[in-house]
């Protein structure tokens, strides 16, 4: 009796709160259509084909609150088939997926006319950099597609956001963790390092487990804090996180041999480290030139230990620290232009790149991009997109990559972006973008808002 | 004698031209007046954008406004628009609320000499300050119904124009037309009030036409729905407000 009369109070204070604030706005229905296909240069494979359904629904309540909902629609990738009896399964030939971005309610002036209230899923979007944000840490990455930088998932989550002035104080409590999206396909190893093994073991199979935060408000749920405004015409923030790490980390690897020709079965632990992450912000010109910054210090809880068990090819047990229980720095500073005739130059430097942890680990990303609008800005051209990594100073020849990406976007009316593109790829050394030097790609996408 | 007489015109010119710049001044600062009379305003606005072969685009928008430094522009369609906001304060502090990102932008002033949103204008004509604060007047020619006055900026380098030619009203003072030139003396874009009307009190233009001339190019702004005095206070020219 109990457990069905609290929903039902929920529901009917619900219910009376929307009836409170009755002067609505009609549903809002929007989102867009989106196609993504790319195709390898050096094969001719398909290595990527995307259909979205973005779909959006927003309703106001007033200027008391607002609902709000983002669901992806999607099918995506290829069918594998290799059985007949999987025709007989669309689920099988037409692979789709469904992912819930966004659904929350915003509720505006709660208790006193300064203090906002977002409840349910949401990005909580940090950060004054174009799309590299070190501070951005509250949503798990989504690291789906590895080129759509700064994508991250949505949280359960509830935020205040009490505004004072030109000042806000925000605090943040996330109910659940979600881990981190991987990238597809073979784009995945960039992020991770390779077991080596030394000759002639080499690996047959594997098999890991993820160590999941129990789900229980200690382990689960993390939380955040920001305060910022607008000072000397500079915007400023500062940020606390305690959280955990969206990437995992892996902490154990046992090695069993199953055949005489060295071949070996691998199996791996992985977990999800607790972190506190103390980050700063500002964004604001200098002359007519826009610049931002973003520094975060990621101090982990502990040193985590890797454990190889090699007993089962008759080595000891080999500890090894994988990362020190010292805190590391990563850092962005960036700056727009744009000179006459419409000529936008955008400059990023990143320290320290998404899946970097440890001081000592963190690389270093120059990020330029050039576009400008013509013919009636019906025609976006981007031919100098390009970043450059550097991942050893003292041997650059040997640790570096070389990521150009010029776009050409047709838009034929307000609504249909289609787009053309090159990703080329050049590197050395164990960089995420270096281990794509052989992924250079065609990129054909379209996008219809309605 | 003769020097007597030149010396006399000399002095002549000097006062007339005195004269006209007081008058240019004073017919200026009158527009201005009557320009931003209202404590502050509230509508929407449909965009048409035309180009040369004669094809049309439509945007719509709702903006409020107090004084001259203090805008919130949404854009309400269309759907590839729709959420955009554009949030102009005072000491060229601006910000764009892109709703894909979901935060908002700081954006700097090398943006004011570019097109907004694809219109016809530029950020800096959108700001619409005081010409008065901007432009130094010389009245050029007038006849039984109009003024018309050449602005030269008071900061030349920090204009994207070389001079404004302005037509005024006698009538009601209000700015019916304006001719923008660049820095070589071309002009290159042309801004007529096709519809200036009296709403609440207040002379104001309904409908604003500004062509590009070399793209062949223009943007008509069709104001609805106006309203003037509306009590907007500065808490509603804030970020939190631009991203509702």
């Amino acid at each position: 009796m109990k457990t069905f009369v609290k929903p039902f109070i929920l529901l009917i204070l619900i219910g009376g709160f929307f009836r409170a604030y009755a002067q609505e706005t009609p549903f809002r229905l929007y989102g867009e259509l989106y196609f993504d296909n790319r195709v390898r240069l050096e094969n001719g494979q398909w290595s990527w084909n995307e259909n979205r359904l973005d779909l959006q629904l927003d309703k106001k309540f007033a200027d008391k609150a607002k609902f709000h909902s983002q669901v992806w629609l999607r099918s995506f990738g290829y069918p594998f088939l290799y059985s007949a009896e999987q025709l007989f399964d669309k689920d099988e030939t037409s692979p789709y997926n469904l992912d819930i971005r966004e659904a929350y309610v915003e509720l505006y002036g709660v208790f006193t006319k300064n203090l906002d209230m977002k409840i349910g899923r949401q990005r909580i979007a940090w950060g004054t950099g174009d799309k590299l944000n070190p501070t951005d840490n509250v949503n798990s990455y989504d690291l789906e597609d590895i080129w759509d930088f700064g994508r991250h998932l949505g949280s359960d989550a509830i935020r205040l956001k009490y505004y004072y002035k030109d000042f806000f104080l925000e605090a943040d409590y996330i109910l659940y963790f979600r881990p981190a999206s991987l990238p597809r396909g073979d784009w995945a190893a960039g992020l991770f390092n390779p077991m080596e093994l030394p000759p002639p073991l080499y690996i047959v199979s594997m098999e890991d487990s993820l160590a999941m935060p129990a789900l229980n408000l200690k382990e689960n749920s993390s939380y955040a804090l920001k305060a910022g405004g607008l000072a000397g015409g500079f915007n400023f923030s500062l940020s606390y996180l305690y959280g955990r790490d969206g990437l995992p980390v892996n902490y154990f690897n046992r090695i069993m041999p199953v055949d005489t020709n060295g071949g070996v079965y691998l199996e791996s632990k992985l977990f999800f480290p607790r972190q506190q992450v103390i980050g700063a912000d500002l964004a604001g010109a200098v002359g007519s030139v826009g610049v931002w910054a973003e520094a975060s210090l990621f101090v982990p809880e502990d040193e985590i230990i890797l454990t190889n068990d090699l007993t089962g090819i008759g080595m000891p047990v080999v500890d090894s620290v994988i990362l020190e229980n010292k805190p590391w720095f990563k850092y962005l500073a960036g700056f727009d232009y744009t000179f006459r005739g419409g000529h936008y130059v955008n400059f990023q430097y990143l320290h320290g790149f998404v899946h970097e942890r440890g001081q000592e680990n963190l690389n270093d990303y120059f990020v330029i991009n050039y576009e400008k609008y013509l013919f009636n800005d019906k025609l976006k051209v981007r031919p100098l997109t390009a970043a450059f990594v550097v991942s050893d100073w003292k041997e650059l020849t040997e640790n570096y990559a070389l990521v150009y990406m010029p776009f050409l976007t047709f838009i034929p009316n307000d609504n249909t972006e289609i787009s053309i593109g090159v990703r080329l790829i050049a590197g050395e050394g164990d960089d995420v973008f270096a281990q794509y030097k052989d992924k250079d790609e065609f990129v054909f996408s379209l996008k219809y808002r309605f | 004698m003769k020097k007597k007489t030149l010396f006399a015109a000399i002095i002549l010119s000097i006062y007339s031209f005195g004269a006209l710049a007081q008058g240019a001044s004073e017919i200026l600062k009158k527009t201005d007046d009557v320009m931003y009379a209202p404590k502050d305003q509230k509508a929407s606005v449909k965009i048409i954008l035309k180009d040369k072969k004669g094809n049309m685009q439509e945007r719509e928008a709702s903006y409020i406004q107090i004084g001259s430094e203090m805008r919130l522009f949404k854009f309400t369609a269309p759907a590839s628009q729709a959420g955009i906001a554009f949030l102009s304060l005072p000491g060229d502090v601006m910000y764009l609320y892109l709703p894909a990102y979901e935060k908002e932008r700081r954006i700097a002033s090398h943006v004011k000499n570019q097109t907004f949103a694809g219109t016809d204008f530029s950020y800096d004509d959108m700001e619409s300050k005081p010409l008065g604060d901007e432009y130094n007047p010389e009245l050029i020619s007038q006849d039984a119904e109009t003024w018309k006055l050449k602005l030269i900026p008071k900061d030349p380098a920090g204009s994207d124009y070389g001079r404004i030619e302005i037509t005024v009203g006698k009538d009601n003072n209000y700015l019916r037309s304006a001719d923008y030139f660049d820095r070589g003396g071309q002009k290159i874009k042309q801004m007529v009030n096709t519809t200036i009307e009296k709403v609440d009190g207040y002379w104001t233009a309904t409908e604003i036409e500004m062509t590009d001339l070399a793209k062949g190019h223009s943007t008509v702004f069709k104001t609805l729905g106006l309203s003037f005095d509306n009590n907007l206070t500065a808490e509603d020219f804030t970020v939190r407000e631009m991203k509702k």
